[in-house]
């Protein structure tokens, strides 16, 4: 049981980081897409249009990426906390900060939870627009500043640990070595400290020599990148699955590696495929005595091959495809495990259901109640196995802040009334003084606590109250949901 | 003077219904015909039908219009019709109790929140879909603690 517990806690724990990379990977693209055609390096140059560049990676997609984060803890509040904390990462750091933002997103919308668990509700009425915008700024200002502070040192301090890591290994001729710390480190978004700080300068010594030098490609090989991608576009599953053809594209072919990190942040493991993709690279180039006359930049195919001097072409060549090949079959069995895995975890949860003939608590954390509303059938199928956490993450309140339970549906007239009278009856049988009451969701009273919907009008309901808990149900007449409320505030009423 | 909310009229027993929108149809017809609506009310029962199910669980379905379709009722209503053969609501839903609703304002809110917790009960739905007179389903929604 214990093994169980602490696997099912690796895969929330995935499960939470593709759910802060995963709806955001739409802007990964548009970024991606925008690079590979209009940098100076690109497919069609435009000054005007590459200013985008910078600013939409140092802040867009940090800042979506804290929000995202934030919101899984702790709903909008935390979304909104979880972006102010990224800003102050942003500032604080010179390289694009994914891992602080997907740190800070999370911390800064649980501190916000915090804070509200203690004071929300001594506030007393009328006073709560001003305490929750004033809690929300104070927090979120003094996170900001923290962070400005702690990160710069951090990022430098851990660059320059890479980054004579990555000499050390050079000086002693272990080359291939060398992927295990670039490999990672271009997912932390250091790779241009890496490669432009050390193995460029060393390069170009090389090349003045030799006329070429293979340290120009340890970073740029973008083999174990494209091994990734592939896997996913053959073993993902719902966004992951779909998006990673077009990925591929734009990184083998327009040579933007930074549309992959997201990838492999999602499922740290792959980081096993990328290493081992780029040693055997590595390995391949010195074996052919492979090397390029400078560095490319950006890191695509095209690039290398233009840069290969004559008779390096198969050495090369070939040095990409395996890396490509071995991330590829490591990367597929990453993907393909952890789908088993969380097949058996589903499986494991129905039968626990099953013998106990309702939801368990613990088991309804395990199984996804997508969306449905507003992404439709195939998108919730897709948000079912790659956000779990997203319809979870609304904030749960105790029974100390639960003043009134309110059933909501679209005209207040029919299902909600059904519903609050079945509640009410559980709640009276359970002894439990809390008002229950129905509305349409349009009235939805501003002072409700908790909210019950009908599993395909919750997003309108969220949309409606974001800062209630909201709780959906499918079968209105029967459902666990209802015993699972009770219990909760009797347990927690005593 | 009002009508009542539930009336004997309002009660068809052993119906046999080919399908979901037939059923919406036939529920909203017993509120056209006994005066609770207007004809445009069953096009809102198709509108609010599209938007979420009112299938509710337990073999029960409550077919109702949508928020702004109040001003096609004239008086609070609701329409009973057992469906032992069941009728797919969907999902794999079958519907076997059919229960109409036109409100206007909420005195048909205690007898829902009847029927919700009578039709909360299996063992109720297999006394309702047993049901041979419209006089037992009335006893059985309005005799509730």
């Amino acid at each position: 049981m214990a093994e169980a517990t602490t696997r099912a806690r690796i895969q929330r724990f995935g499960s939470y980081l593709s759910g802060m990379i995963m709806p955001n990977i739409g802007a990964f693209i548009a970024w991606g897409l925008i690079t590979a055609l209009f940098i100076p390096d690109g497919w069609t140059p435009n000054e005007k249009l590459a200013t985008l560049v910078g600013p939409m990676i140092t802040y867009l997609l940090p800042l979506l990426i804290g929000f995202t984060g934030g919101r899984l803890v702790y709903d909008f509040r935390g979304g909104v906390l979880g972006a102010i904390a990224t800003m102050g990462v942003i500032v604080g750091a010179e390289i694009p900060m994914f891992l602080g933002a997907m740190i800070m997103g999370p911390l800064a919308g649980f501190a916000m939870k915090l804070i509200d668990g203690g004071f929300q509700h001594r506030i007393r009425p009328g006073f709560e627009m001003l305490y929750n915008n004033f809690s929300a700024g104070i927090l979120g200002a003094f996170l900001a500043g923290i962070s400005v502070y702690f990160v710069g040192p951090l990022v430098n301090g851990l660059t320059n640990a890479l980054a004579s890591g990555v000499e050390v290994i050079v000086d002693m001729g272990l080359l291939p070595l060398a992927s295990i710390i670039i490999e990672p480190a271009k997912i932390l978004f250091l790779n241009n400290a890496i490669n432009h700080g050390i193995l460029s300068p060393l390069g170009v010594e090389q090349a003045a020599d030799a006329g070429k030098s293979v340290l120009f490609l340890l970073e740029s090989n973008p083999g174990p990148g494209l091994g990734v991608l592939l896997a996913f576009s053959v073993f993902g599953k719902g966004i992951s699955k779909s998006s990673a053809p077009g990925a591929a594209i734009i990184q083998f072919l327009g040579g933007i590696h930074e549309i992959y990190f997201p990838y492999v942040l999602m499922k740290p493991m792959l980081l096993l495929a990328v290493i081992a993709g780029g040693i055997s690279g590595v390995f391949t180039f010195t074996l052919f005595n492979a090397g390029l006359v400078a560095t490319p930049s950006p890191g695509s195919i095209f690039a290398l091959l233009a840069l290969t001097p004559p008779g390096n072409y198969p050495g090369v060549i070939l040095g990409v495809l395996i890396a490509a090949a071995v991330s590829f079959a490591i990367a597929s069995v990453v993907l393909k495990t952890s789908k088993a895995e969380e097949e058996d975890l589903s499986a494991a949860a129905n039968r626990m259901q099953e013998m106990k003939g309702k939801k368990s608590d613990a088991t309804g954390y395990l199984t996804p109640q997508p969306a449905a509303g507003i992404v439709g059938d195939a998108g919730a199928r897709n948000l079912a196995s790659d956000n779990t956490q997203a319809v979870q993450s609304a904030p749960v309140k105790t029974a100390h802040d639960i003043k009134k339970v309110v059933f909501a549906c679209d005209a207040g007239m029919g299902s909600s009334a059904m519903g609050a009278s079945l509640l009410r009856n559980k709640f009276k049988k359970a002894q439990i003084d809390i008002p229950v009451s129905n509305t349409a969701i349009n009235q939805l009273p501003a002072d409700a606590d908790v909210v019950v919907t009908h599993k395909d009008l919750t997003d309108r309901a969220k949309a409606k109250l974001p800062q209630a808990e909201h709780i959906s149900v499918e079968n209105f007449m029967n459902s666990p949901e209802y015993d699972k409320l009770a219990q909760r505030l009797k347990e927690q009423g005593e | 003077m009002a009508k009542p909310v539930l009336s004997r009229e309002n009660i068809k027993l052993n119906v046999a219904i080919p399908n979901k929108a037939e059923a919406i149809r036939f529920t909203g017809q017993i509120l056209v015909q006994g005066g609770y609506v207007d004809a445009g009310y069953i096009d809102k029962m198709y509108d609010r039908e599209e938007m979420a199910t009112t299938y509710m669980g337990n073999y029960l379905a409550i077919p109702h219009g949508t928020e702004d379709a109040k001003k096609n009722v004239f008086e609070t209503g609701i329409s009973v019709v057992t469906v032992p053969e069941g009728v797919d609501f969907g999902d794999g839903n079958i519907a076997k109790i059919l229960i109409g609703i036109a409100g206007k304002g909420d005195e048909h809110l205690e007898i829902l929140s009847n029927i919700a917790i009578v039709c909360s009960e299996e063992e109720n739905i297999v006394k309702i879909l047993n049901a041979t007179s419209e006089e037992e389903i009335m006893d059985l929604f309005s005799e509730v603690k």
